[in-house]
């Protein structure tokens, strides 16, 4: 019985640490499927959590915060937008870039709130102290968990089934091509971007409102990068996405508990061990893989229309 | 409706990045002083003490330029790996494992001769930073998987690392609840010129005349050059792409070691969080503004170095620090959005063609 209250635990934490590196991941990956890589998933979830504090704390209103936070996250990767879309710009540069002014801002911003209390948190949809089987533990989420979800299923539905989602594709494999046949291959990889933005802005939102719920300077601690390498992990599927950030989901809940289950180590180097095994992951996945990643051909190049 | 096409342009400015950084420089200040304002600070005194207390006197002019050091190092060290299309988001924790294998190899064997000691240990710090960028660089030239996460997450295991250190093995039992490792000896100090301004610096200009003139002037810059253009042309030239790539890596993972061993020498003298305080990530920025040119880093870097202790300084009026770094990226992405006007033209078409 003990254990198997452990191991609901370990389940719950998953469920709650994957989701955060889900929907950052989803997005990044309707960014990338136009052909634009966005390295700036950090500073975007980072804009995304500060917002929504903020506004949670001002207002006490969960639905406005998680609006803004989504809403102030879409508009700074419009930068990313603006600057490797419009102006053809690099866009490993622009990402980068993003992520700096991303959390110095939200310090900036956030700088009044460190130490705050939250006046309204996001609920889950059953409360259950100490859930006992996997069923209990599937319906005791945060509501955001299952917002993810809902993405996911849209997500493959739209990138598979809708004009939106195979003209998105179009211009990341081939953006002359699909110029040539008359999409707006701009405005396709600006919604892109701006789309992966807020997706990492309802990460954000969810790390300050529910996962966590405090604010502090870097408290994104790596995770946006993480999210990053679960893109390539899950060869840019929505699905196989899913897959793996219940797999880094399951590490980050993991290490923590090392200790409980009887490992001596230091709380120190256990800490580094979900980034130590994300590069190992990412090191054997491409072994794997040969090369062929499943990455959209047309990632990080810009389009011109007069390149001929 | 009319349609805009754009396109390179033939001739571009030879100055067009330094143009762009100047236009950057003055969005990023607008930038800052928008956010200061907003704050309730009157930006003209905040900036007027930001520039009196970096430059305006010897001692914090040679204040400004120990900070720049480390910057302009780890800056070099990425324009050497973007020499072959690669990207070192790693600094940070090079700097960090600079540190460490200075230490590591400081308490282990004693160096009666305290000159020769200071060079061995800063070699000891490029190697550390060298094997600290190893495995993402094996990774690299082995299976192409991607350095840019690879380097990066490398950032949270150094740091993590450094932490463990700090607050078990390496604790000095004198500095009370503050994790740092034991203080080095006085012998071992980088010693100055004149003010406060290291010997690091004179290494750090020594540095941005060789890797200028390993870059732009050497036989082996131009093979990094064309390993970093098309596999094709590489194996024509009978040129090892990616060999060059990983000797790249390597080396520009030891510059970031070496900064880190000059800071730890010069400025704080003991293993700590405190190491770097972002150095890496602003070096990014800096070399990213230059355009990756060793000249334009060294000047780009010293300009940083004041505006990071302008920075922190003016903490003491309740500004936070972080409105350098808000300055610094936002200079950059003024740089880039000017660049585009240098380096293309708009055409506008009508409809019908």
């Amino acid at each position: 019985m003990m254990f198997d209250i452990q191991l609901m635990g370990l389940l719950n934490a998953t469920l709650q640490a994957g989701t955060l590196l889900f929907i950052a991941a989803l997005g990044e990956l309707i960014t990338e499927k136009s052909g634009i890589l966005n390295l700036g998933v950090e500073g975007m979830i980072s804009i995304g959590a500060v917002t929504g504090f903020m506004v949670a704390v001002n207002t006490g209103n969960l639905f406005l915060s998680v609006l803004i936070g989504v809403f102030s996250a879409s508009l700074f990767a419009s930068l990313h937008a603006f600057v490797t879309v419009i102006l053809k710009q690099d866009q490993t540069v622009s990402g980068l870039i993003l992520t700096i002014l991303g959390l110095s801002l939200s310090a900036l911003l956030g700088k009044k709130y460190v130490g705050k209390k939250l006046p309204v948190k996001i609920e889950s949809l059953i409360e259950i102290d100490e859930p006992s089987n996997i069923f209990e533990v599937l319906i005791s989420q945060n509501y955001i968990f299952y917002l993810g979800i809902f993405l996911m299923v849209a997500t493959a539905f739209v990138l598979k089934k809708t004009m939106f989602g195979r003209r998105l594709e179009a211009v990341g494999e081939d953006s002359r091509a699909a110029d040539s046949m008359g999409l707006n291959v701009n405005k396709t990889q600006f919604i892109a971007t701006c789309v992966g933005g807020g997706f990492s802005g309802l990460a954000g939102v969810y790390l300050t409102l529910s996962y966590v719920p405090y604010w502090t300077d870097n408290m994104t601690s790596g995770r946006g990068w993480i999210a990053l390498a679960l893109v390539i992990f899950g060869g840019w599927k929505p699905y196989r996405t899913a897959v793996g950030a219940l797999l880094f989901g399951f590490l980050e809940a993991l290490v923590p508990r090392l200790q409980t289950y009887g490992f001596e180590l230091s709380p120190y180097l256990v800490k580094i061990t979900p980034y130590a095994i994300t590069i190992i992951i990412l090191i054997v996945l491409t072994i794997y893989k040969g090369g062929r990643t499943g990455a959209p051909s047309n990632i990080g190049i810009p389009f011109f229309r007069e390149n001929r | 409706m009319n349609k805009y096409l754009i396109s390179k342009k033939i001739v571009i400015n030879d100055l067009s990045t330094f143009y762009s950084f100047l236009i950057g420089l003055s969005i990023g200040i607008t930038i800052g002083s928008i956010i200061l304002l907003v704050q309730g600070q009157n930006p003209i005194e905040v900036f007027s003490l930001m520039l009196r207390l970096s430059v305006g006197s010897i001692k914090s002019l040679s204040s400004s330029l120990n900070k720049a050091t480390p910057l302009i190092l780890a800056g070099l060290g990425i324009s050497i790996i973007n020499s072959v299309k690669l990207w070192n988001i790693g600094a940070e924790g090079q700097i960090f494992m600079g540190g460490i294998a200075l230490n590591f190899i400081y308490i282990s064997y004693q160096i009666p001769n305290s000159k020769l000691s200071i060079i061995l240990l800063l070699l000891t710090a490029f190697v550390g930073g060298s094997i600290c960028i190893l495995l993402p660089a094996l990774a690299k030239v082995l299976f192409g998987v991607n350095e840019i996460i690879t380097t990066l997450l490398f950032n949270y295991i150094i740091i993590g690392f450094t932490v463990y250190l700090v607050n078990g093995p390496w604790k000095d039992p004198n500095s009370l609840n503050f994790p740092a490792a034991t203080y080095v000896g006085k012998e071992v100090y980088l010693p100055t010129v004149f003010g406060r301004l290291s010997y690091g610096f004179i290494i750090c200009i020594l540095c941005t005349a060789g890797v200028h003139y390993l870059k732009e002037k050497s036989v082996f810059g131009y093979e990094l050059r064309i390993s970093g253009g098309s596999a094709l042309t590489a194996i024509y030239a009978g040129i090892n792409a990616k060999q060059k790539a990983f000797i790249a890596l390597l080396i520009g993972g030891g510059l970031a070691g070496l900064a880190g061993g000059i800071e730890l020498l010069s400025q704080t003298h003991r293993v700590s969080t405190g190491l770097s305080q972002g150095f890496g990530y602003t070096a990014i920025i800096v070399a990213a503004i230059t355009g990756m040119r060793p000249l334009g880093i060294f000047l780009v870097g010293s300009l940083f170095g004041a505006l990071t202790i302008g920075g922190t300084v003016i903490q003491t009026m309740g500004v936070s620090s972080y409105i350098a770094d808000v300055i610094q990226a936002t200079t950059l992405f003024g740089a880039l959005i000017s660049q585009f006007f240098f380096t293309y033209k708009i055409k506008e078409v009508t409809n019908d063609v």
